[in-house]
């Protein structure tokens, strides 16, 4: 599956995909895990199976919700403990279960 | 979200930020004038190698490539950084449009001739290049933001050209944007006579006295700028990116001052403005917003308690880059009232130190460069001030001096967690040794 992680620059999320990428890898999962600026996210949530917000850009959740119910992609917050801790782990189940949802 | 929020962030500042962050207009204005940050960057470039400040290298570069050497190096610099507002007034256009659904690309072609015909042009046939340029930019987003919401006016309420099915759809499309075109090169044009038989003479001018200079005297000021930054760290302490909304609303005031320097550092002025996108970029949010490269150090050198250098390992290698999220939302800031209170502090002293050591002239200004704010500090103000040492060195003192504002509040965070760790272990060797000693009696 896609994961598509978005905050202002598409920076820090980065950080958070090459750890996201690690615990895929240890559970032998066949995942795709990109991050994205902000103002992608309207031309990538297409391709996209989830789509994780940086705590740092969740102002912008109303709107992208908003996109991601049009073209049936789940969105969600990442927990800023979990950001903060940059955890691979958690995320990655985080947006497992919001694809089962 | 796992952490408990206060009401008055949910339903008071979420709400505001997610407003401006998602209001079309300021996004379009944002993302058209960061078009032209590619050529910025490429046009830096050039720059430097032109003005590179060590004789030797001056003298070396013109016994290989003649005398003019530094002038041919400096072709490129006026087809990047000479037409940012032209770039702007496709861009801005092309993005309002965007987000209104209706062809970007018509919208843009016709904001770039309307900001065209508001020019005068030298001799009848020259376009005067520093008015494409920086002393554009205000220009370029009036009538980016104008043009668009005519071109969308007429197409949402159907006023244009229709042309029969069999048409191919790219034809048609290029005559749907004749009516609007029209509308807003006649609005233009009409203008521009209207103005010259003033005694301000020209659009430009009458944009540069009556929006440009004040706005430009607000967000240029040390008050100005310090309301900016306070804005941004205060929005951060709150797990809001403050940098993103901020950056918004001052692009064009700071991107405009950075380019007036560039100028003036060309043609071997006294460089005019203090304030420039790169004071932020490089001299105050260094590690990060809240200037906490120091703190990114005492956590992976200094801590104690086992949670912190944990993170340390995390923080410290992204801190360099100016990367800061992991501590801000790991250590954490966002939401520690303690931590907060360095995290705005120390940026409000570092602009202050910069902006009077810059003012006193110890410390060169900055030259106009476009240093991408990745850029590790020490190396940024070097570069940014067009090779001074002394932007290095303000640079040092600023951390140095973050460091110790720091230091108090990251000593009292480790301790705490230090013992909150002891007494989990302790209470962790009572349970596991207890039931066994009861197994014993």
């Amino acid at each position: 599956m896609k994961i598509v992680l978005c905050c202002a620059a598409g920076m820090s999320t980065s950080l958070l995909v090459s750890k996201m990428e690690t615990a895929s890898k240890l559970q032998n999962k066949d995942n795709t895990i990109i991050a994205i600026p902000a103002e992608q996210v309207p031309s990538e949530i297409d391709s996209a199976d989830v789509l994780l917000l940086g705590p740092q850009v969740r102002y912008l959740l109303a709107k992208f919700k908003k996109l991601g119910e049009e073209k049936n992609v789940p969105v969600d917050v990442i927990g800023s403990i979990e950001y903060g801790t940059m955890n691979g782990e958690k995320v990655l189940a985080q947006a497992e279960r919001l694809i089962k949802k | 979200m796992s952490e408990t929020k206060g009401n008055f962030i949910d339903e008071k500042l979420l709400p505001i930020a997610g407003k401006i962050a998602s209001q079309r207009h300021l996004i379009a204005l944002r993302d058209g004038i960061m078009l032209a940050m590619p050529l910025i960057i490429i046009g830096s470039l050039f720059l430097i190698i032109a003005n590179f400040p060590i004789q030797a290298y001056q003298n070396f570069m013109a016994g290989i490539f003649g005398k003019n050497w530094a002038t041919v190096a400096q072709y490129p610099v006026n087809a990047t950084f000479s037409i940012m507002g032209l770039v702007a007034a496709f861009g801005i256009a092309y993005y309002l449009a965007q987000s209104y659904k209706v062809d970007p690309l018509s919208s843009g072609i016709i904001s770039v001739a309307a900001f065209l015909l508001a020019i005068p042009l030298d001799k009848l046939s020259d376009i005067p290049l520093a008015l494409l340029g920086s002393q554009g930019l205000f220009m370029a987003i009036i009538f980016g933001l104008g043009s668009a919401e005519i071109y969308r006016f007429f197409i949402q309420k159907n006023i244009t050209i229709k042309m029969p099915d069999s048409v191919p759809p790219a034809v048609s499309k290029s005559f749907s944007a004749l009516i609007p075109g029209f509308a807003v090169v006649l609005l233009v044009w009409v203008l521009r006579i209207l103005v010259e038989n003033t005694s301000i003479g020209s659009i430009p001018n009458v944009i540069t006295s009556v929006i440009g200079k004040p706005l430009s005297m607000v967000g240029g000021s040390y008050g100005g700028s310090l309301i900016a930054e306070f804005c941004i760290v205060f929005l951060w302490s709150f797990g809001i990116h403050g940098a993103n909304i901020v950056g918004g609303i001052m692009a064009p005031i700071w991107y405009g001052a950075m380019d007036a320097n560039r100028v003036a550092f060309q043609a071997h002025h006294m460089l005019p403005n203090i304030i420039t996108q790169q004071i932020f970029d490089n001299f105050i949010n260094l590690g990060g917003s809240g200037t906490t490269i120091a703190l990114a150090f005492m956590i992976a050198f200094l801590a104690k308690s086992q949670q912190l250098r944990a993170l340390g390992k995390l923080v410290v290698g992204p801190a360099i880059f100016n990367i800061n999220e992991p501590i801000l939302f790991g250590l954490p800031i966002v939401m520690n009232p303690m931590m907060i209170i360095p995290f705005v502090v120390s940026p409000i002293v570092a602009l202050t130190t910069t902006y009077f050591s810059m003012k006193l002239g110890w410390v060169a200004l900055t030259a106009g460069i476009a240093v991408p704010w990745t850029t590790p500090p020490i190396i940024s103000g070097y570069l940014a001030t067009g090779g001074h040492i002394s932007g290095a060195i303000i640079q040092l003192v600023n951390i140095v001096i973050t460091f110790f504002i720091y230091f108090p509040f990251f000593r009292a965070v480790d301790k705490q967690k230090l013992k909150e760790e002891e007494e989990y272990n302790k209470e962790h060797n009572i349970t596991v040794g207890s039931p066994a000693e009861t197994l014993q009696a």
